[in-house]
Parts: structure tokens; C-alpha cells; sequence
């Protein structure tokens, strides 16, 4: 009896002993206690600094605000940030003047310096494999035609730009699906489309120029059309592209959709509602910023913008835990900027400062 | 605060009125203006008006007018190392002061100010300041402060000429020319002039972003490149000593890589560049032979700036001017001025439609007037009205007060007293830019008040002048471009600026030396008082706004030996609304001169260096400023009677 004790304490302290060595807190370098959050992207003054990124508890609904600095032992952002892109297990900063991407871990360190070869004015990226695609205007852009811009083939594991790919044209958001790389071209009335295999560029014609990407369960796409000052145009709403057969099937008029650059339009969780900025003029015919809402099953915008009246808006992004939409807006670039959180229905819930002109925000498990 | 400054005012006036102790100016006063200086001041005897020595011109020539001001002078000049320099007079914007050439304000009249690098202080024989508001004299803008541009009035008999070119560090090169010829009364003054910089400095960069291996990293500035170049022609011709035509032709091109920031230059691959062309016309015939006294003048203003080479993005006005004036003095002591102006403006600018903005005309009625009431004590009232095609410009008046008494036989004591309204109308791009044009714009307003003492004193070689002046500003529907919605001008701000300026000027003669020495210090808080902006900044120091300023500097002359020495103090400045500022800073700069004399030419040689002490600042923040560095200047002056 005594022994069979002996024996099952063996076994139970074993046990505890395994159980104990699995246990995530160690084995994890990345716990999501300590990573879970929205990180709002703080795009500064550009070339004069104040790039941040803010940290938002939205459990405690506690705001840190310079949260990059306090984890980088003080060290500001030295480019303006004009996207960041989580992927695995780094966040990416597409950084402008200087030109780089900037890598961080979960914690939002920065330990390795970032790339700057071959990334010219830089706007935006997304990851297929072992690839980021970074979409670039080119080096002394003549903000018209844009005949030197490109998308950057970055290697993640070599940490350098392996090749760069022409596209014409200013490209800006981008997207993966089905194998090809879709490219929204800001000053020119087409989406690049180039196989990922090939790296052969085609376009898909458009009637307006494009800005921005979110991508449905079935991995196809809906893209901003917005009016732009170079490129005027009444078909300003969004697009469907079905991606296996690479062609715009549909689009959705919507007037004063944002030619803004940040983020513009989000999907909520079950990709049932797209939100997109728009812009609307008040009881005293003051532009103000809104949010329009499109219902993804009966493809029709709402009546009416499901948040309206708000001055300066500079980006939106939606909590996929709870499709809170986040509302970011600033007045300036040297000050602080603000968001508003609001409930599906668009009541607003609560309201905090953030960094220098908030432009969007990802969330971190 | 107001009911302080008014009280204070009438007193001043009150004080004088009933003064009965009149004098007579001592020949031998140090009283440091020209005729030009003297006609500003003859209507305006409350307010601050300085004239640049000569010799401080004479040091600081190589460049923009900007070193000229930042060295010697209590204003602040924020730049970057490049060709972009912006003035801002008592924490006001750029955009708040007036260049004044002629009957033109160089301001361009899309951006609404002057890059100061873009106006070589070579082409002038002088440039004076007025502190404050002065927008019943020189228009709309003249809010903070304003500069005058002047040419010498010599009616060369003879041929005069000098040439100077200077060699610096960092690939300066400086060459000019300025030929007078003439009889007394024709006169043809001609001026070249020819500058360069590669501002290819070293500087310790402290932003490179490098995580593997921190620390600072000894850099070589990359594209900030400068090349300007000058022609000013004047044809003058005078009927008799009171009657003549002046004639004046300048043709200016600017251009200026923009230099990158700290971290672009530390990845440098690439820069833009901005290149303007600037023509600029004025004649106007005097004529005070009368009971009544006439001036006439018209000018055209041709200005372009092309950005990186994209000849398809022009934005540029052409400007026609016309401006009359009749004024007549009083042997009462009265005198009145009456005068309109006329502008014709057509714009030329890629972003603007035809539809909303093919031209704009504007014209300004102008009354001046001031009245000795004693001796020691004149008044000054000063009225303005502008008109705008489609906008509402505000009515401007002023008052001004200057009560002169002896305090000793070599000594004055002048106060001073101004009382001062202000507009600026927006400028075209907040009116017209694109779909971002803002219609709606209300002309920013200032109320400004100013209270000044200045003593001077002239005793056994020693010349003194001592000045405070106490000012206090409010300028209300300030613009600003924000975001809301999309970026537009908007009326957003209130702002409060007061403060007290010290300045000081000594010269003392010894045999055959002499020594110039001279302090400035500003003590300014500016704030904003009002924000539409909810959680915008308020009652707090405005951004690039130092609180305190100080510069000195001291000439030694000994036969024909120079020695000069000057440093400039610029206090904290905050560069964001969180806080952040950028650290004093002090900047000196030395030198040694020797001029060659012979019967009707002389040659001059200094050698000099700024920045001795090798300061590591910033005056923007990320952008890098020269370390130390050298100039080798020779000037020669020939000078023949015909």
C-alpha cells in the first residue's frame, strides 16, 4: 500500500513537473497579456517627425499613448508611418521620410535595422509566403501619371528587397487572393493584377481610380472607387472583384467616399458589413467626416451614414471581438489626434486622445 | 490689459500736451536713419522702425537677407540649412509680415510670404524693420512686422563700382557686382550677383534609426544644395532736387534642393527641388515742388515656382500696380498724406479653376496725417481701407504718439505710443486651392499696442542708444490649414503675443580706433486664447516660438584694421503640442578685416568664420545646422569723378 503510494506521488509530481513545463507563459515569447490590444498608427508630420503608435487596453479601456517609445527605451519613430501590417509574428511599418520598412516583434521592439534599398516613397504592404509586397511610388514621383512606381519583393527571411516589379500608375493598397497580387492604382482608372508565379502585370480597367482592399471569406475583393483631384470621377463607391476570374463584376455608387490615405474601408467579423469614410455636409453645410455602411448580403449602402458629424476624420478600424468601430480623426498634424469608439448602431461609446494624426489601427491576440 | 495699454497711451499723449519744455536736437545725436526711414517715421512717430547699419550689411551680405536679421536684429528666423528661411516678428507667422520693395510686397500672393533665402541682401543698399502691426501703411499682411528693401538715393556723378566674391567651407561661392554711373542727374545703377552653396556640411546625426549599432554617426549633409542668381537694373533721372524718376527692373531665380531630414539623409537617395523666377518692376516720379507734394508709381510682379521640375504644377501671379499719392505739410506742423493703390492679379496656378478665380483686382484708400502739437510731441493718425474683389477686407486705422525731451545737454529721452489695427486678406491658395478652397474665410484682424523708451546720448566720443519697448498683440480669425474633412484653410485660432524688447547700441570713438558694440533681447509669450479645435492647443507657447532671444555683437576698428565678433541666443522652443522642444542654442560667429586704400579705388579683405564654436543645433527640428566655417571675401570699390 505504502508503496503503491509512493509510487502514485512519483507519477503525480511527474505529472505536475510536465504540466508545469508546458506551460505557455514560458514556452510562448509572445504572451497575449502582454500583446493584446489595439495599436492605433500615429502617422506625424510628415519629415518633421511625431510618428507614434498607441496602445489601446480595451479591456480596461486604458490608452498608452508613445507606447513604441516606452518599449524601445525612449527611441521615437524616425519615419512617418504610413501603414502597419501585422504578419506572423512582426508587425510591419511602412515608414515615409525617411523611406524604410521597420520590423517589430509582438512587443513592438524594434531589433533589427530597418530596409530602406530599394523602397522609394513607400505606401503600403501585404505578405503571401515568405514574400512582403510593398507598393511604392518610385523616386521623385511627378504626382500625375507616376511612371516609375513599383511594388518591392521583399524577402522576410533575407530581410532585403529581392526584385521590384513596375506598375505604373501610383500603387496603393494592395491584397492577395487566389494566387495573384491585386494592386489598387491611385492615379490611374485600372487594378494591377500580377501572378504571383509569373510576376506578369495585368490590369483590370476600373471606372475610377482605387485606393484600398478587403477581402470576403471567399477570398474575393472589395475596393474603394474614389474621385480624386487628378482624376475626377461621378463613380466614386466600391467594387466586387471576383478574384478567380480577375474581373470587376460589380460596383456600388456612393458618393464622397474618402481619397484619404489611411484606413478607409474595414470589414467587421463575419464580413456581413463593410464600413468606409465618407464625407457630408452638416445642417450648416460644413464637411464633416462620416461612416457609410454596406451590407455585404444585400449589397445596398444604409439610408444613411451610420456615424456622421465628425471633423477631421483621418481613419477607421473595427474590433473583431466585438465589431466596435473605431473612429480616428485629427485637425492637425502636431497635436493630438482622437478616437471615438462606437457600437455597431453607431452610438458612441467612448472617446480618447491618441498620438499625431491617427490613420488606422490593427489589432494584436 | 487693453484699458492698460490705452490708459498708458493717453497719458503719454497727455503728458506731452501740457509739456511746455521745449529744445532743439543736438546735430551730433546718433540718430540712425535715412530719408526713407525718416518718411516712415514722420507718420508713424510711435512706432519701432530700426535701420541694418551698413557695417552689419556689409557682414552678413553672402546669401539671403535672413543671416543679416538672424545676427543682428531681435527677430526670429526659423531655416533649415538649405535655401528655406521664414521670418516670424514677435511670434506671428511668416505670413504676418510684409517685404517691402518699392511700391511691391514681395510676399508671394499664393503662399502669402517670402522665403527669405530668395532675397539676396547684396542687390540693397538698406533694409530696415518696423516691429508691429503697420497695415494702414503697407496693407494687408503688415500684422507682426515689416521689412523694407531699400536703394541708396546717390545721383552718381562719376562712375562708381564694386565687386566682391566670396569663397566659404562647404562649397560657398559668392560674386557680385554693382556698377554706378551717371552725372548728377541721369543715373543708370547696375547690380549682378551670383550665389552658391553645396551645404555639403559634416554634423553628428543622432537620428539614424540604427538599433544594431546606436549611437551618433558622423554625417555629410546630402541635398541641400543653393544657387541663386540676381540682375537689378535702376534708371534714374532727376528734373531738379525735388522732382525725379526712379526706374527700377529686378529679375531673380532661386533655386534650392530641399534638404532631408536627419534620417532621409542619413538613407539619402533622392531630394526635390524648387525653382522660382521672380521679375519685378517699379517706377514712380516724385514731385515736391508744390504747396502740394505728388508721387506716382506702377510695377509689375511676374512670380513662378516650379516644384522638381514639373513644368505641368506652375503655380504663379502676375501682378500689375499702380499707386498715387499726394501729401503736403503744414507750417502749423500738420501734415496729411492722401494716397490710393491699384492691383490687377492673374493667377496661374495648376490647382486653380478658371470658373471660381480668373483675376483679382484690389484697391487701397490710404489717409495719412500727423501734427506737432508741441515741440517735443507729435501725433499720428493713420487710415485705411481696402476692397477686394469678392471679399471684405476691414476697415484699419491707427494712432501714434512720440514725445521727445532733453534729459541732459548731450542726452534725449523719446517714448513712444502706438495704437494699431491690422488685417491680412487670405491668401489666393486658402481661397482657391482646388476643391479645398475656402470661400468663406474671414481676413485674420490684429489690434496691436505698443509702448517704447529710448535714450540716447553722445558724450566725448561715446555714442549710446538705449530702447525697451513693450508690445502686446492680438490677432483674431488666424488661419491655419487643418483637416477637417479634408485639408482646407480655416479661421482657427486667437492668439495673444506680448513681450518686451531690449536693444542697445554703442559706438566710441578713441583716436584712430573705434568700437561698435550692440545687445538685443525679446521676451516673448505667445499663446493661443481661443482654439475651435476642442482639444487643440491653448494658452500655452506656440509651436517655433522662442520665449527668449538675445543676439550681441561688437566691431573694433583700428586704421584700417576691422575685427567683429557677434553671437545669437535662442531660447526652447517647442516643436509639437505634446510638448516636445528643441534646445537652446548659440551661435557665434568672428572675424578680421584689412582695407587696402589707394586714391580712388580701395580693395577689402576679410576673412571670417561663423559658427566658431562649432554649435551642434537644430532650428528645425530634424534638420541639420553647419558646424564651423570659414569665408574668405574680397570687396573692391572704384570710384571716379567724370
Amino acid at each position: 500500500m505504502m508503496k503503491n503510494l509512493l509510487n502514485f506521488g512519483l507519477v503525480l509530481f511527474a505529472f505536475l513537473a510536465l504540466i508545469s513545463c508546458n506551460n505557455n507563459e514560458i514556452d510562448d515569447p509572445f504572451p497575449s497579456e502582454l500583446v493584446e490590444g489595439c495599436y492605433i498608427v500615429n502617422y506625424g508630420s510628415f519629415g518633421k517627425g511625431g510618428a507614434s503608435i498607441s496602445k489601446y487596453d480595451y479591456h480596461n479601456d486604458v490608452v498608452t499613448n508613445f507606447y513604441n517609445e516606452a518599449q524601445n527605451g525612449g527611441n521615437e519613430l524616425l519615419s512617418n508611418i504610413q501603414y502597419a501590417y501585422p504578419y506572423n509574428d512582426s508587425v510591419y511599418l511602412i515608414g515615409n521620410s525617411s523611406d524604410q520598412l521597420i520590423t517589430l516583434n509582438p512587443f513592438l521592439q524594434q531589433t533589427k535595422n530597418g530596409v530602406s534599398e530599394q523602397l522609394a516613397n513607400p505606401r503600403f504592404c501585404v505578405a503571401s509566403g515568405d514574400y512582403l509586397y510593398i507598393s511604392c511610388l518610385g523616386a521623385n514621383p511627378d504626382w500625375s501619371k507616376f511612371p516609375g512606381s513599383y511594388i518591392a519583393k521583399f524577402n522576410i527571411k533575407g530581410n532585403k528587397v529581392e526584385k521590384t516589379i513596375s506598375l505604373p500608375g501610383g500603387p496603393e493598397g494592395m491584397e492577395v487572393a487566389n494566387g495573384k497580387l491585386f494592386v489598387a492604382l491611385n492615379y490611374k482608372d485600372s487594378i494591377g493584377v500580377i501572378d504571383l508565379k509569373s510576376e506578369v502585370v495585368s490590369y483590370i480597367s476600373t471606372p475610377a481610380v482605387t485606393s484600398y482592399f478587403v477581402k470576403d471569406k471567399s477570398e474575393n475583393l472589395y475596393v474603394t472607387l474614389v474621385s480624386t483631384y487628378n482624376n475626377f470621377s461621378t463613380e466614386s463607391g466600391i467594387g466586387y472583384i471576383n478574384t478567380k476570374t480577375t474581373k470587376l463584376e460589380s460596383t456600388y455608387k456612393l458618393e464622397n467616399v474618402s481619397s484619404s490615405y489611411g484606413s478607409v474601408i474595414q470589414a467587421n467579423d463575419d464580413f456581413s458589413k463593410i464600413y468606409l469614410i465618407t464625407s457630408a455636409y452638416d445642417a450648416n453645410w460644413n464637411l464633416t467626416g462620416a461612416v457609410a455602411e454596406f451590407n455585404v448580403a444585400s449589397k445596398t449602402f444604409g439610408a444613411g451614414s451610420v456615424i456622421s458629424g465628425v471633423s477631421g476624420i483621418s481613419g477607421i478600424s473595427v474590433n473583431q471581438n466585438d465589431d466596435n468601430i473605431y473612429v480616428f480623426s485629427a485637425s492637425g498634424v502636431t497635436g493630438a489626434g482622437k478616437m471615438d469608439i462606437y457600437s455597431t448602431s453607431g452610438n458612441l461609446l467612448k472617446s480618447h486622445a491618441v498620438g499625431a494624426f491617427p490613420i488606422g489601427a490593427f489589432f494584436l491576440q | 490689459m487693453r484699458r492698460f495699454i490705452l490708459m498708458v497711451f493717453l497719458i503719454c499723449i497727455g503728458f506731452g500736451v501740457f509739456s511746455q519744455t521745449g529744445f532743439s536736437l543736438s546735430d551730433t545725436i546718433m540718430i540712425q536713419e535715412v530719408v526713407k526711414v525718416g518718411e516712415l517715421r514722420k507718420y508713424q512717430p510711435g512706432a519701432k522702425i530700426d535701420e541694418i547699419s551698413a557695417v552689419q550689411i556689409n557682414l552678413a551680405q553672402d546669401g539671403g537677407i535672413e543671416n543679416v536679421l538672424r545676427r543682428f536684429t531681435p527677430v526670429y528666423i526659423k531655416s533649415d540649412a538649405g535655401g528655406l528661411s521664414s521670418i516670424h516678428f514677435r511670434g506671428t507667422s511668416a505670413s504676418h509680415t510684409t517685404i517691402n520693395f518699392g511700391g511691391i510686397n514681395l510676399n508671394s500672393l499664393t503662399l502669402g510670404q517670402s522665403n527669405l533665402s530668395n532675397i539676396p541682401l547684396f542687390l540693397f543698399d538698406g533694409l530696415s524693420l518696423q516691429y508691429g502691426s503697420s497695415s494702414t501703411i503697407n496693407g494687408s499682411g503688415a500684422i507682426g512686422g515689416a521689412i523694407y528693401l531699400t536703394l541708396g538715393d546717390k545721383w552718381t556723378d562719376g562712375i562708381k563700382a564694386t565687386a566682391k566674391t566670396t569663397i566659404g567651407s562647404f562649397g560657398e561661392f559668392m560674386s557680385g557686382a554693382k556698377v554706378y554711373a551717371g552725372n548728377g542727374n541721369w543715373e543708370s545703377v547696375t547690380r549682378v550677383y551670383w550665389y552658391q552653396k553645396e551645404n555639403d556640411f559634416p554634423f553628428t546625426n543622432h537620428y539614424t534609426g540604427n538599433v544594431e549599432n546606436p549611437g551618433a554617426f558622423s554625417d555629410i549633409q546630402h541635398g541641400a544644395s543653393v544657387k541663386n542668381k540676381g540682375f537689378l537694373q535702376e534708371l534714374n533721372y532727376r528734373f531738379t532736387k525735388s522732382q525725379f524718376l526712379k526706374s527700377s527692373f529686378w529679375v531673380e531665380n532661386s533655386w534650392y534642393q530641399v534638404q532631408p531630414n536627419m534620417q532621409s539623409n542619413y538613407h539619402y537617395t533622392e531630394t526635390q527641388v524648387i525653382n522660382d523666377d521672380n521679375v519685378r518692376i517699379w517706377t514712380d516720379y516724385t514731385n515736391n515742388e508744390h504747396r502740394i507734394n505728388f508721387k506716382g508709381g506702377a510695377g509689375y510682379v511676374h512670380d513662378m515656382q516650379v516644384y522638381d521640375y514639373n513644368e505641368t504644377q506652375q503655380i504663379g501671379t502676375d501682378r500689375f500696380i499702380a499707386d498715387f499719392q499726394a501729401s503736403t505739410g503744414f507750417s502749423t506742423g500738420l501734415g496729411l498724406k492722401a494716397g490710393a493703390s491699384y492691383k490687377y492679379i492673374n493667377p496661374d496656378v495648376y490647382s486653380y479653376s478658371d470658373s471660381v478665380i480668373d483675376f483679382e483686382q484690389q484697391v487701397d484708400l490710404y489717409l495719412s496725417s500727423f501734427y506737432q502739437v508741441t515741440r517735443g510731441l507729435r501725433v499720428s493718425l493713420n487710415l485705411r481701407q481696402m476692397f477686394v474683389t469678392g471679399f471684405e477686407a476691414p476697415f484699419t486705422p491707427s494712432l501714434g504718439a512720440e514725445y521727445v525731451f532733453r534729459t541732459g545737454s548731450e542726452s534725449i529721452l523719446k517714448l513712444t505710443s502706438s495704437l494699431s489695427k491690422s488685417y491680412r486678406v487670405p491668401t489666393f491658395n486658402d481661397r482657391y486651392w482646388g476643391v479645398q478652397g475656402n470661400p468663406d474665410l474671414l481676413p485674420e484682424s490684429g489690434k496691436n499696442a505698443e509702448l517704447g523708451v529710448q535714450f540716447q546720448t553722445e558724450k566725448e566720443g561715446c555714442q549710446t542708444s538705449i530702447g525697451v519697448n513693450a508690445f502686446f498683440m492680438d490677432v483674431g480669425n488666424w488661419i491655419e490649414w487643418r483637416n477637417f474633412g479634408i485639408w482646407q484653410a480655416q479661421n482657427v485660432l486667437e492668439v495673444v503675443s506680448k513681450g518686451i524688447e531690449f536693444q542697445s547700441n554703442t559706438n566710441i570713438k578713441l583716436g584712430l580706433a573705434e568700437a561698435d558694440f550692440t545687445l538685443n533681447y525679446t521676451f516673448n509669450p505667445v499663446e493661443p486664447v481661443k482654439n475651435v479645435e476642442e482639444n487643440g492647443l491653448l494658452n500655452r507657447q506656440m509651436n517655433y516660438s522662442p520665449l527668449h532671444m538675445g543676439n550681441a555683437s561688437v566691431g573694433l576698428k583700428y586704421k584700417m584694421w576691422r575685427i567683429f565678433a557677434d553671437g545669437q541666443y535662442t531660447g526652447w522652443r517647442y516643436t509639437d503640442d505634446f510638448g516636445r522642444k528643441l534646445p537652446v542654442f548659440f551661435v557665434a560667429n568672428c572675424g578680421v578685416g584689412y582695407e587696402f586704400d589707394f586714391e580712388h579705388h580701395n580693395l577689402d579683405v576679410t576673412l571670417s568664420s561663423n559658427n566658431f564654436l562649432n554649435a551642434d543645433y537644430q532650428n528645425e527640428r530634424y534638420y541639420a545646422m553647419p558646424g564651423r566655417s570659414f569665408r574668405l571675401s574680397l570687396k573692391y570699390d572704384l570710384n571716379l569723378e567724370l
